[in-house]
């Protein structure tokens, strides 16, 4: 816990300055958080805002302050859900849209050939996020959890109020999902710089 | 058989590289620092929030009070009829036509006999 209970109990009493206090300590774990779920840095501060605005209005629901962290990433992942779904009306981008540059780009990360400069940081990102917009935004927000901020089965557990098992079930089918589309992208590539030689 | 195994090689090497793609994924999104606007935006939201929540508030008491009104109103309206209408004959139609019909009507046709034609 990064704060007190006191703080957090002060705070769903309606005190203003404790609330300014939990947002303060709070804030940048979970814009990072964000910013991993999303891949978009540029919408990251708005979603943010959303879910302490969620916080705010919800905090009298709170049953205890010990289960306030689980809450909070589940405020986290639910408003991270509603950002991608408008973003996948808006864009309707879809797996086969993955660029060849992408593509060559991932092949590269993962046999960690390039440096990471900010370009290539856009791309990593990128190329994540269109492997992952095949399968659907829960799946994807559960995978990110699980693979990228690498949350437990367990403390998965208590953010869904899911049983373990079912999890475990989920997670090996988007996992699945998306290593097909990696590998079948890969090939692509492979086929592709091969055919240029 | 060989081709399984190479099946099997080609997607543990898939597995470890998508591994490491999560990895560089979570190196190239570092938590950012939030931006100095931050605070104020978000008090500036949860006071924009609390005002519209208190205009439906407001609205909401509004329109409880003028269908509460609008009942009583109502109420009035259908016990006066009700008042009126307990003025007026309790008969139906029919039995108000019937009063009227007059019983001569009914009564037994009085036939002359016929003149002797003889």
């Amino acid at each position: 816990m990064l704060v007190e209970f006191e703080l957090i109990k002060r705070a769903q009493e309606g005190d203003g300055a404790a609330f300014n206090q939990l947002v303060l300590a709070y804030r940048k774990r979970i814009l990072g958080t964000i910013a991993r779920l999303i891949g978009h840095p540029e919408d990251v501060e708005d979603v943010g805002q959303e879910v302490f605005l969620r916080l705010y209005f919800s905090l009298d629901q709170l049953r205890s302050a010990e289960v306030f962290e689980p809450w909070l990433y589940r405020l986290t992942s639910n408003a991270a859900y509603d950002y991608l779904r408008k973003r996948r009306r808006r864009m309707e981008s879809r797996m086969a849209d993955l660029s060849e540059q992408q593509v060559v780009m991932a092949d590269a990360l993962a046999s960690e050939k390039v440096d990471r400069d900010e370009g290539q940081r856009k791309r990593i990102r990128e190329a994540v996020d269109s492997l992952l917009d095949g399968v659907s935004e829960e799946d994807r927000v559960l995978l990110t959890l699980k693979e990228v901020e690498g949350l437990s089965l367990k403390e998965l557990g208590t953010i869904y109020h899911v049983k373990e098992n079912a999890l475990k079930v989920r997670l090996f089918r988007a996992r699945r999902r998306v290593l097909k589309a990696f590998a079948t992208a890969r090939k692509r590539s492979v086929g592709v710089s091969g055919s240029r030689q | 058989m060989d081709h399984d195994n190479m099946d099997q090689d080609n997607m543990g090497s898939d597995e470890t590289r998508l591994n490491a793609l999560f990895a560089a994924y979570r190196d190239a999104c570092p938590d950012p620092e939030p931006s100095a606007n931050f605070m104020p935006m978000l008090w500036q939201k949860i006071e924009a929030r609390e005002q519209t929540s208190t205009v439906f508030g407001r609205l909401a008491r509004n329109l409880v009070t003028a269908a509460l009104a609008l009942s009583v109103i109502l109420g009035l309206a259908v016990s006066l009829s009700h008042s009126r209408a307990s003025a007026l004959p309790s008969e139906s139609y029919v039995e108000v036509l019937a009063e009227d019909q007059n019983l001569d009507y009914f009564e037994p046709v009085h036939i002359e006999p016929a003149a002797d034609q003889h």
